[in-house]
């Protein structure tokens, strides 16, 4: 192979793993199950998957909402589970 | 209508007027500061507008104690012991101060500096657009998507034991751009994390270095995980990484290039009455054959450069228990194994268990005990002097963690 190619393969491979994701992610659905599910039973099976499950008093109505993206981007919530547990947390 | 019931009804006209002017006037100067109070009430409220742009700081701190025994035996010879005793070191002792800067709900800025006793280091720092559902793009300095633990689980308040798995911190931080999200299916939910970064960089001695570099060759590394939550509840979800990119440029190194695998297992579920916690993770990181350094003499020598590192880790909590005190007590143990390249001049085999008893304060404050043992083979090259030296430790830690 080419060293030019070679040097390429990352950026290829970059590219396909992205089209590849794309194509799933308009593919998927979640379940009437799943769908159902409440902000608090969210907030209870999500959180503890890398710790202890939050106080909602811990912070306020809006950091809560920016808590809630950075919770997004460290353990990759869909954005209805990341809308209900944020909501669930606001109540509070 | 006579004079008399004429006389009679300008004196009632004028009396009521008299009466009722000065409480008319009253009502109006009740009203006039009921008006003049909502207006500064409204004045407060705009200058207190949030806006689009939110910033709150977050952090977190972890100190503690630690104890150590190290004994060093030679091959065939007596070990010799020496013991430490410290309030804090740089794997133990983190301050680490966290920016979050929200703009609406699009764009969130992260940055963390970290004090770790020795250096004032920058965890990440790095800018995310949530550009549609399922799909955030960020740029700038961030944790690798490689595994569970340097992203998930390093956090003091977060990890059951004091200390850090030992070969676990490759392929940390770096420069670049990526892609993140999680996504719906059925009743499953799967999520993707990928990632174009400077990449790694080869030192002269074959050891790959992540963190403090500046970019030295025209290669970039791809980086990623996938990972299947197959059950609705999220109680497992299992993942697979994998890296790969040039580590080096020009002579004496020929094309050099590293991969990484791994795999990552995350279990938590309410056995009732115990919490059960189970993670491990797995990673092989192999470079290319390619010339190397000897630190000792600068001579030229070459070895099969592959590392694996990996842990288990399970831990239990009685979370239904009937006192709060048992309730906030949890029982971690940890095995950690991290071998690199035989005949390499960091050649080792090291084993490590962590026995922890941790108590909870609240969900985010923790006070861990945790006694951990280790032993290290030395594999390094011959003329390292060193090959076969038996390295045992002994460890206490008393280590307080919170985050605010």
């Amino acid at each position: 192979m080419k060293p030019i190619l070679k040097r390429k393969m990352p950026l290829v491979a970059f590219a396909i793993v992205i089209a590849f994701a794309t194509s799933i992610m308009v593919s998927c659905a979640e379940s009437q199950k799943v769908k159902a599910k409440t902000g608090a039973q969210l907030w209870a099976e999500n959180c503890q998957r890398c710790h202890n499950t939050p106080s909602p008093a811990s912070f306020s109505h809006d950091q809560w909402t920016t808590i809630g993206m950075h919770m997004q981007t460290r353990a990759q919530l869909t954005d209805e589970e990341r809308d209900k547990i944020v909501a669930f947390l606001r109540q509070f | 209508m006579s004079n008399n019931q004429l006389t009679v009804l300008v004196v009632i006209t004028v009396f009521f007027g008299l009466t009722i002017k000065p409480a008319s006037a009253q009502q109006s100067g009740v009203d006039s500061a009921l008006l003049q109070r909502i207006d500064a009430l409204e004045q407060q409220m705009a200058d207190q507008k949030p806006g689009e742009s939110h910033l709150m700081i977050v952090g977190v701190a972890t100190f503690g104690f630690n104890a150590n025994k190290t004994t060093v035996i030679p091959p065939g010879g007596p070990g010799q012991s020496a013991k430490t005793v410290t309030l804090g070191d740089a794997d133990r002792y983190e301050f680490s101060p966290m920016l979050l800067w929200r703009h609406g709900t699009k764009w969130l800025m992260e940055f963390e500096p970290s004090f770790d006793g020795n250096n004032l280091g920058v965890n990440w720092a790095n800018i995310s657009y949530f550009a549609a559902p399922g799909l955030i793009v960020r740029a700038g300095y961030f944790v690798l998507p490689f595994g569970i633990y340097n992203k998930r689980l390093a956090a003091g308040w977060i990890d059951k034991v004091a200390p850090d798995p030992v070969g676990i911190d490759l392929p940390g931080s770096d420069f670049g751009v990526g892609i993140s999200g999680g996504l719906p299916l059925g009743s499953m939910k799967w999520s993707y994390d990928i990632s174009l970064t400077n990449g790694l960089q080869l030192q002269p001695d074959g050891e790959l270095q992540g963190a403090g570099i500046v970019d030295n060759n025209l290669n970039k590394t791809v980086s990623g995980r996938l990972s299947l939550l197959p059950f609705s509840n999220s109680c497992l979800e299992i993942g697979v990484s994998a890296l790969y990119g040039g580590v080096a440029s020009g002579l004496p190194y020929n094309n050099a290039n590293a991969t990484m695998y791994g795999a990552d297992l995350n279990f938590v579920k309410t056995l009732s009455p115990i919490l059960v916690n189970i993670k491990g993770q797995f990673s092989r990181l192999l470079v290319n054959g390619q010339p190397y350094v000897k630190p000792t003499d600068s001579s030229a020598y070459t070895f099969d450069n592959r590392s694996s590192s990996s842990f288990i880790q399970c831990s239990f909590r009685p979370t239904a228990g009937q006192r709060a005190f048992v309730k906030n007590l949890e029982l971690a143990f940890r095995y950690v194994n991290f071998e690199t390249p035989p005949n390499s001049f960091w050649g080792q085999n090291y084993r490590e268990e962590d026995l922890g008893l941790d108590y909870w304060f609240s969900w985010r404050t923790v006070l861990k005990f945790t006694y951990a043992w280790s032993r290290s083979t030395n594999t390094s090259d011959n003329t390292s002097g060193l090959k076969g030296v038996v390295t045992n430790m002994n460890n206490i830690y008393l280590q307080f963690s919170l985050q605010l």
